[in-house]
Parts: structure tokens; sequence; C-alpha cells
């Protein structure tokens, strides 16, 4: 018997390799002869979970320790969960196919918000109690990771570790202490409570919230004596020491991404107003290219992918970037290795690399142009100029390209019809760049796929305060784009208007919406990330339920003085400089990137990257 | 250099369907690092041809196919190579340099051979009585999946043998039928006809199912497996 599941069921469901684990390089290790088992817990499905780069890295991360068995879990399909309540057959880990109930860790990593449904079930489905206040010494901690922990209090009630930062730093000491207290009989309070003296850990049960009539947070305080008052998140400083895989694990069917995956930076330069990742990730801390080469020569070794990707939130801002990418088409030249590059720059890509990539296989380009003026283009900080957008196009078709995806967003703060007119205007304008190439030189047809998803105000950024639209509005605005389009070679479609709208109370959510989340998951609500599963009339009738708004959490401006749900957390970057920064946005004015000059945000209290390096 | 490979696929890979079998392959070749012979063309690919799909969740202990490579290695040493660098449940049990001129293994194949292990609801008492008078029927109808749709198709003639290979307690036929890219039946759709023939509901979901043979013609009215005699 291989399977916790028999073949029958796996038979009858959709990819049943989902479920079997065994991939190559897997870890294998005999689970009585670690102390510490950890689940690590993608809420969403194997396909998607597999394809995240921070799932390899922490998972060998902690598998590297003996005493520590970290093995993956991701949610089950409809079809699967369908399969296993109806067997009663509990939520297990791929590895080892033992059910996950008695682990010592559960840790989620939390990427997009419509993924807390699945938070809840997976618990659920493995027999544990969902509310913390009903979970005793027997079942597995719970942590939370990932972007979407730096706001984790929708899900308050349910988790006990939000882990804020990286995993490299405190993950050992964390182990290490648990396994101490593991052995001298110490209970998981206990535990917790020795965690509060570590900055990067936030744990609701140490806090109480109070709040006035009208709803906002009238305080959020301490209720132990070692809980911080403001917790700061915690960063690698150094890239090129800092653990990383010499193996990824290759899954047996198709993923998301099937391909070497290497991380260039964390961080960002450009601090676009509306990314979360732009702040929530400061400072930019780049690897040096040979230690890349390095990663990529391993992994290419170890995998047998004929893809690999450079990934980080902004690619060719790399200082190494055009030595890197050419290094890397040398040196695997002979083994038709292709390179996917995501987040350019439309401003600094270079036509001769893109040659070279085209070379092996042929990819699409997309640029991320946000919003179709420039006004609104420097209210949100996207330092590109149309020209930039036109010229890149340009070269682009030159280079022999004819289909360009361009991203934008509806509903950004100070947003008029004029704004969105300008989304038709700029992919027209892009067309008739094309015309621009002589007749005899445009083999193919072009087409301009703008793609607009609808702008959701996050934490710890310039917008945080900012009203969300509404759905209504977001679908209004979305058709006055499309009515503005006349040429048929621009293609326009937009995000799910209602998920964006969930999305945005969620992402600025406090901990009285676990009581949602409850309700929402109650009736059934499961990956709300697929808009062929995404109930909206569900979501509605849990607000009902429990007697939240939408309007509330989404669509309210907030004062600068108001106690935002995550104001106990520390990014590094100071509100001062958030408030600063959407005044400027107000005003369209732009603030330069970090290498140009640094404006002080406050990210160099971590003593490491772009903030100190030395300037040329 | 061409050579021909023999795969196991056992229960720990049975989950993983065809295209995706293909990839994991090649794959291996890579992390074998196989001097791998690549196609002409605009999206180059690995030159690896399997003989026939095998359905999702059927084992083999005779899974066929061809790769190329831009050298002549000696093809013990690939295959020692590739066994190091294999998944779990996927071995080469025999590799051997291919002949110039011999038919790739997906145009050469002909008959396979299947091993069905039927759920309880059958006995092997059941086989005994049904197997010999299944075979003796001049038509076996069934309706049978094709590119045109369902259609009612008589199997008879792509069964050439059965055998009945029960034990004590478990039922079991082995069974030689039409493999290929003319005439194709399925080891399952035998097991659902010959159900069908003793009144018993076919268990598709439980009944086991293996692949124990590829098999290429030679000469007249001999068949012999795809890697016989091709070795150069």
């Amino acid at each position: 018997m291989y399977n916790a599941l028999p073949d029958e069921i796996l038979l009858q469901v959709e990819k049943p390799a989902r479920y079997v684990g065994r991939e190559v390089n897997m870890v294998k290790k005999n689970p009585s002869d670690v102390d510490i088992r950890f689940a690590f817990c993608f809420p969403d499905v194997y396909e998607v979970g597999m394809s995240h780069l921070g799932l390899q890295i922490l998972y060998f991360f902690l598998n590297r320790r003996e005493d520590t068995y970290c093995e993956r879990v991701f949610a089950p399909w409809v079809d699967m969960e369908a399969k296993m309540r109806e067997a009663n057959i509990p939520l297990f880990a791929l590895e080892s196919q033992q059910p996950i109930k008695n682990f010592d860790f559960m840790g989620f990593t939390l990427q997009y918000e419509m993924s807390y449904t699945n938070v809840l079930n997976m618990l659920d489905l493995a027999g544990i109690p969902m509310f913390r206040k009903d979970r005793t010494e027997e079942d597995p901690l719970i942590i939370c990771g990932g972007s979407c922990a730096y706001n984790g209090e929708p899900l308050a009630d349910f988790v006990d570790i939000f882990y804020l930062g990286e995993g490299e730093v405190l993950y050992d000491d964390m182990l290490e202490l648990y396994k101490q207290f593991k052995k001298e009989g110490k209970t998981k309070q206990e535990y917790l409570e020795a965690l509060l003296k570590f900055d990067g850990l936030y744990m609701p049960q140490f806090y109480d919230v109070e709040y006035n009539e009208d709803g906002t947070i009238k305080s959020f305080e301490p209720n132990h004596p070692d809980a911080k008052r403001l917790i700061k998140k915690v960063v690698v400083t150094d890239m090129d020491s800092v653990f990383f895989p010499e193996k990824q694990l290759v899954p047996l069917i198709e993923v998301v991404h099937d391909r070497v995956t290497l991380e260039l930076f964390r961080g960002c330069i450009r601090g676009c107003r509306f990314c979360q990742a732009g702040f929530i990730y400061r400072p930019v801390r780049e690897k040096k290219a040979c230690t890349v080469l390095e990663n990529a020569r391993k992994l290419m070794e170890t995998s047998g992918h004929e893809e690999i990707s450079l990934t980080s939130l902004s690619t060719s801002d790399f200082t190494e970037f055009e030595e890197l990418a050419c290094g890397l088409l040398d040196e695997f030249k002979d083994q038709q290795v292709s390179l996917s590059l995501p987040s350019l720059r439309i401003d600094n890509f270079s036509l001769d690399l893109m040659k070279k990539v085209q070379e092996v296989r042929k990819s699409s380009l997309t640029f991320a142009a946000e919003a179709g003026t420039q006004r609104l283009r420097n209210v949100i900080n996207k330092n590109i100029s149309e020209d930039d957008i036109l010229n890149g196009c340009k070269l682009a078709f030159d280079g022999g390209w004819e289909k360009v995806k361009l991203y934008f967003m509806l509903g950004l703060p100070t947003e008029t019809e004029e704004d969105l007119k300008g989304i038709a205007h700029l992919s027209e304008k892009i067309v008739e760049k094309y015309f621009e190439i002589p007749k005899d030189q445009r083999p193919r047809p072009v087409t301009v796929n703008a793609s607009a998803s609808c702008f959701v105000p996050k934490p710890f950024t310039p917008f945080q305060w900012d009203a969300q639209d509404t759905y209504e509005d977001f679908g209004r605005k979305a058709l006055i784009v499309k009515d503005e389009i006349k040429r048929r070679q621009v293609r326009f479609t937009y995000h799910n208007t209602m998920m964006s709208s969930m999305e945005g109370v969620l992402a600025r959510g406090d901990r009285r919406q676990s009581a949602l989340l409850y309700r929402v998951w109650e009736l059934g609500c499961r990956f709300d990330g697929w808009s062929d599963l995404f109930d909206f009339k569900k979501w509605q009738q849990a607000f009902e339920d429990t007697g939240l708004s939408i309007e509330f959490y989404a669509n309210r401006e907030r004062s600068y003085d108001e106690i935002l749900p995550w104001d106990h957390i520390s990014v590094g970057v100071n509100k001062s400089f958030l408030i600063n920064e959407r005044e400027k946005a107000l005003a369209a004015e732009t603030t330069p990137n970090c290498r140009q000059k640094c404006s002080g945000c406050g990210a160099a209290s971590f003593g490491g990257g772009v903030c100190h390096e030395v300037q040329i | 250099m061409k050579y021909r490979f023999k795969l196991y696929k056992g229960d720990e890979i049975k989950f993983i369907g065809h295209l995706d079998l293909l990839v994991a392959f090649q794959r291996v070749l890579k992390r074998a690092g196989m001097p791998i012979a690549y196609s002409q063309g605009f999206n180059p690919h690995q030159l690896v041809a399997f003989a026939s799909p095998l359905s999702l969740g059927l084992t083999s202990t005779a899974e066929y196919g061809d790769f190329t490579l831009k050298e002549d290695l000696d093809a013990e040493f690939v295959m020692e190579k590739m066994n190091e660098h294999m998944p779990d449940g996927l071995k080469i049990t025999s590799l051997v340099k291919l002949a110039d001129g011999v038919k790739n293994t997906m145009s050469s194949l002909e008959r396979a051979e299947y091993e069905l292990y039927f759920d309880n609801t059958v006995t092997p008492e059941d086989i005994k009585a049904n197997l010999e008078n299944f075979m003796e029927r001049k038509e076996i109808l069934t309706m049978k999946k094709t590119k045109k749709g369902i259609n009612e198709t008589d199997i008879r003639p792509d069964i050439f043998w059965a055998k009945d290979i029960s034990t004590e307690d478990a039922a079991a036929v082995e069974i030689q039928v039409s493999s290929g890219s003319i005439r194709n039946l399925k080891g399952e759709t035998f097991a659902e006809a010959f159900c069908n023939h003793m009144g018993k509901e076919y268990n598709k979901y439980a009944i086991k199912c293996v692949r124990t043979e590829m098999l290429m013609k030679k000469g007249e009215d001999e068949f012999v497996p795809l890697n016989y005699g091709v070795e150069r």
C-alpha cells in the first residue's frame, strides 16, 4: 500500500497524481526518526502550490534539519474533498501519506486573501478544531506566513502564530526551542509565551482589541507582559550566504510553472504606491550574479527542466541582469534551455537580449503599464512614460513579436473618465506603432491584449487609507474602457469585480472577520480565487448573517489617525513615509527609486541591502 | 545513436498519464546527463517516443520506446545512468542499440498482452466456468469509444488467446489482444466484455490490469517482443 487513498478513489478523481507524492527529489525520512513533524500547507490546488518558490525553499530548508520532517499538504480539489468526506479519510501529507492531525506544526503560506476559506477547510479535513480556543495539546500549532500574514487579522481566531518576514531567519531558533520544550514536557501555551521574545512573530491571543461605536478600533493592547507593542518583521541581510536549495521538487504532472526558478533579489527599488510587495519586502537585497549562476547549475543538473525563470519583483532592475541572462543562455545553449523573464520593465529591457532569449523558444511579452494616462501613472509612482511604453513595444515589434500583453488597473485613487479612456487610447497607439513597420515586414496580424485588474488597497502601502471602488463601480468603469476601444486588434479583459471586492474586504480586515470566514466556509465556499467556484451570493449572505458590512471594510476612506488592524506590525517602512507618499500621490508627484535617491522610508534600519550600498 | 528501451511502470507511478510520463522520461535523460538529440525546427523537442499509451492506473512490465542520443554510448552504461535518476516506480529493464532500418515501436506494434486481476465479486470458479465459452463466441459486441463517438464494435477478432491464471483465491486471466494504430483493444475493454458475459458487474475501479508484453510481427505468423532481434 503506497497511498493514503485506495485506488478506487484515486481512479475516480481528476488528476490523481496530485495526491500521491513521490515526485523527483522528494525528501524521504522515517517519521519515527524525527522530533518534529511539520506540515507545509499550501491552501490551493497542487499545481498552483508546486509552482511556488517559497515552498521549494522552505521545504528543503526545514528538511536540512535531521530532527525535522517537513511534508507537503495541498488543498484537495472539490472532487477529492467529496470522496474524502464520504470515506472519512482525514487530510494527509504527501510524503508519508499519513494524517497530519498529530503533527507538531501546520504551516500555511498565505499568498492571496481568497485562499482563506481553504485554510479553514484544510483544518476541518484534517480533523483539527478550526478555532484556536477549541484546540488541545494534541493538535498541531497553526502558523501562517506569506504576504497576507502581514495583516492576518481575519484569521486571528484560527491561527496561533503569524510569521512576519523571511523563513530562513527564525525557523531554526523556533524549532530548537520547540524540541527543548517538548522534551521538558512543557505545554504549547508555554512555548507560545516563550516565542514572545522574538521579533517577527505575531500571536493574536496576546492582544486585546476594543472597538468604537462606529466600528473602528478604539484600542489594540497587549495582554501579556512579554508581548511587544510593535512587532518588526525579520529579513535576511546577506542573500549570497543564505540557504538556497540545490534541488527542487520536480512534479510528475504538469503544473502551472514547470521550470527551475531562480531568485535574483528580494524587495523592489521602485516604490509603486499600489504595490504591497514593494513595501513589505523592503529593502532590496540582491544576490550576486555568480551566486545565481551557481544555483542554476545545480538546479538544472538535479531537475532535468528545460526552462529557467528569473524571478523577482522587477527582474530587469537586477544590477547584473544582462550579464546573468547572457551567462545563463551561453551556459545552457546546447541543452535547449529557454529563459523566462517575468516582471520586465518596459523602459529598461534590451532587444538584443530578447532576441537571444527567442533563439530557443519564443515567449509572449507582457508589460505592466498599470494606468492609461501619465497623470495617473504619476499618482501611483509608476515611473514610465508613454514614450517608454511605445518605444518598448516598437522594439518588441522590430524584434519579431506581434503579441503584446498589457496590465492595467481599474479604480486607482483619483482616477477619472479620461484615465479610463486612456487605457483604450494607449492600447490603440501601440497597434498604430505596429503599422509603422513596412507592410512586407509584418507577416502576422498584431494583437494587443489589455487586461485590467480591479485595484485593491493593501495594508502597508500609501493607499492603505483609501476607499476601494464598489464592484458596481468596477463594472461600470470596465464598460467605459470597452466602449472606447475602436480597433479590433485590441482585446480587453477584466478581473472578476465581486471577487476583487471581497479581496478588498479581507485585505484590510480585522479579527471580527473570523466569524465571517467561518460562516462563509459553513455555507460551502472554498477555492474562492477560482472564478468558476467563487459564489458571491454566499459571501453576501455571510455578511448578513454576521452583521458585518462590505462597505465598512472595502469602500470607506480611513483617516490618518484611525487605528488600523495592522498598526502593531512594522515592515520597517514608517507610517510617516506612507502618509507623505499618499500626499504626493494626490498631488501626482513622483518619488525617485531607491537607487536614484534614498527617500528615507525607514527600511535602512534592517542594516542591509540597497540602503547600505555605496553610491557611485 | 538510436536506443530501444523496455520500461517497468509500477504501482508507485501508475497515476501518471502518458504525456506526463513522456516528459518525466525526458527529464530522466537530462538529469542523467545524456547527450540528447533534438528535433529540428521551430520548437525543438527531445527525440523520445513510446510505443503506445498506457491508461491511467495501469501498471506495466513491458513499456517500449525509442530515443536518440548524439553520441554512441554503451547501452549498459546508459541504462545504469538512467536508472539512477528514475522516479520511484520506473525502471528500464532492457536497453539495446537499434539496428539501422528498424521501424519505430509505434508503427511496429501489433499485439499486447495483459493480466487482469478481478475483484472478489468474481471467483476463480467463475473464470473456469466462463472463459472457454466466452472465447468460443463468434462475435463479441461492445460499446467502444472511437474518434467518431461511441460505436458498437465486434472485439472478437482482436482477442488472440485468453488463459485462466487464477490462483486458489483470486480470479485472473491473461490475454493477448490487438494493439497499435490499426486495431487496438484495451485490456480494460476485454475485462468489461468478459464481465458482461459472466453476468457480473464490471467494477472498473477495482479490477487490476497489468500490461505484460508488447509484440510485433516477425515473418508470416510469428509475434515477438518489440525488442526482439532489433539490436545493432
